[in-house]
């Protein structure tokens, strides 16, 4: 018992965990390769088409996706002449590293398996989250100014556009969820909802809101602008090739699953079918809580596949029109609902 | 300066029916998520019947040839040529006599069609295919012999399924399974 008990206690420990397994990287690979699979499939289903099939027939092309990894890691990775070296190489893994650090902050359960001194249930996490959320678009722009290059050039611009109307709106809808609870801490506010009483029922703004600015700051359609295809090739990524590609690649979607993991913790009240109770071992307190955090996350991340087989994609002024007209009032309508909710004390 | 881009105002009604076409185009997309139309044709496990008129490759009926040269002339991409050798001649004993034949260059064929409706005794027809494939350019001059071949999709040779597409009025363009003999599409 001893030697398990200490290597588990290792292996829980918050800030590796958290980071590396789930809700971090290793959690964060895993799922975002099936919504990849997912999302081509979707659309492909939607448009009337087949998507990935002839790697593995039985699955459904379930193993394309690995395919393509293991063609993107053995491919070679050129850095141009005119680039910015250190920029160029540093960029993508700052971006990855940025994208899953507010994993690190987000409690998946209101117990803590072991007796840590860390801080689990942290006053202001949800602020942490959200401050350590804006980080990685910095290194898009980064990007994209050290390829030196027209295309990439023209998509950090546009990315920079999208940056300013977004980080607002998804900031205010999901401050929206900690009024009523006074209380920045997701633990409260996770703990505050009930039953059929979750923040995306009692605050409908609010949620619309946030879930416009992941599509925004995710490159999700209708708003995949700075990367958008017939226009600047691949945007602030043009330069990149081979595995550098794939990991820029990859940390759009890694932000997503963050913001969606986010999302169904204050929106979807996290993992509220199940109530740990401070006793609880390792498995019913700490991991079970975790898996439905992860099941309702990888449920939003569906829907906002599913929205890239309808949607076409918006010019840029149109996403910033709508992103201040509407969403940003949207924002603001659920965060005066939200300071309602916390003034009539309803939750 | 440059001038300043104006911006449309949206009226409410504008808004409003801005939401109902969000929500219809999310419907139509769910309705296709759920009851999927695929209609993408596998081409080597599936290929498509085709009707007996398609206009497809063009077979010649040595025997039925009458050597009018009249295929020859009308062609419009001058594909089809006649090819002239001397050999015995059946009805006169240890004379010679000229024959001539048509050969197609299926590098030069817009498959029109005029050779087989010019043929008088219907030595010409068409093939319902039009998926052979050639190694290289010399090989899509056929000589007579290879004219006289008919040539087979490759996918019906190796076991594909035969499909074709019919309308329906409710779904559109469907794939259904091609049944022996209930004709084809295309052409
Ligand atoms: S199908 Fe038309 S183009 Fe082809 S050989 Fe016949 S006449 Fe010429
Ligand atoms: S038109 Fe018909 S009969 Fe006349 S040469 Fe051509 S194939 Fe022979």
């Amino acid at each position: 018992m001893g030697w398990i008990s200490v290597i588990g206690e290792w292996f829980f420990w918050p800030p590796f965990f958290q980071l590396v397994i789930a809700p971090g990287l290793v959690a964060a690979l895993v799922i975002v390769i099936f919504i990849l699979w997912f999302e081509r499939k979707t659309a492909a289903r939607v448009q009337m088409r087949v998507g990935p099939y002839n790697v593995s027939p039985r699955l459904g092309g379930a193993l394309q996706l690995i395919a393509d990894l293991v063609r993107y890691s053995f491919q070679e990775f050129i850095i141009p002449f005119t680039v910015d070296k250190a920029a160029y190489v540093a960029a993508p893994l700052l971006m990855l590293i940025a994208t899953v650090l507010p994993a690190a902050v987000m409690p998946m359960s209101p117990v803590l398996p072991y007796s840590y001194s860390w801080p689990n249930i942290m006053e202001y996490n949800l602020l942490l989250a959200l401050a350590l959320l804006t980080i990685s678009p910095i290194f898009t722009v980064a990007a994209g100014w050290a390829s030196n290059n027209k295309f990439s050039l023209i998509g950090a611009a546009r990315e920079s556009f999208m940056i300013t109307a977004y980080e607002l709106i998804f900031i205010i809808a999901v401050l929206a969820t900690a009024a009523p609870v006074h209380s920045y801490d997701i633990v409260r506010i996770v703990e505050a909802q009930r039953t059929w009483r979750v923040m995306a029922l009692l605050n409908p703004p609010a949620f619309l809101a946030a879930l416009i600015a992941v599509l925004m700051s995710t490159s999700g359609f209708p708003f995949e602008i700075p990367e958008s295809e017939h226009e600047v090739v691949a945007g602030p990524f043009t330069e990149y090739s081979g595995l550098m590609y794939g990991v820029e690649m990859g940390a759009a979607y890694i932000k997503r699953y963050i913001m969606s993991v986010l999302m169904a913790l204050v929106f979807f009240s996290g993992w509220k079918p199940l109530d740990p109770t401070p006793g609880a071992g390792v498995w019913s307190g700490y991991v079970a809580p975790l898996v439905v955090v992860l099941i309702k996350a990888t449920i939003i991340m569906a829907v906002i596949s599913f929205l890239r087989a309808v949607y076409g994609r918006y010019r840029l002024d149109q996403a910033l029109h709508l992103a201040w007209r509407l969403a940003l009032p949207l924002a603001l309508i659920g965060y005066a609902i939200g300071l309602l909710y916390g003034y009539l004390g309803v939750l | 300066m440059p001038p300043k881009p104006a911006h449309k105002r949206v009226p409410l009604y504008g808004f409003l029916s801005a939401v109902k076409g969000n929500l219809e185009a999310l419907t139509i997309g769910l309705k296709y998520f759920l009851n999927p139309n695929r209609s993408t044709l596998h081409y080597p496990r599936e290929y498509i019947k085709l009707r007996p008129g398609y206009r497809g490759y063009i077979v010649l009926n040595k025997a039925k040839c009458i050597m009018c040269d009249s295929c020859a002339r009308i062609c419009p991409a001058a594909a089809m040529k006649m090819v002239r050798f001397q050999a015995p001649d059946p009805k006169r004993p240890g004379k010679m006599k000229l024959y001539k034949y048509p050969v197609i260059n299926y590098q030069r064929c817009i498959f029109c069609g005029f050779c087989v409706d010019v043929c008088p005794t219907e030595a010409l027809r068409h093939v319902p295919a039009h998926d052979v494939v050639y190694l290289n350019l010399a090989e899509m001059e056929l000589d007579l012999d290879r004219f006289q071949v008919e040539p087979k999709s490759p996918a019906e040779v190796e076991g594909g399924i035969p499909v074709k597409y019919i309308f329906d009025p409710d779904r559109g363009l469907v794939k259904v399974r091609a049944t022996e003999g209930g004709g084809g599409s295309g052409g």
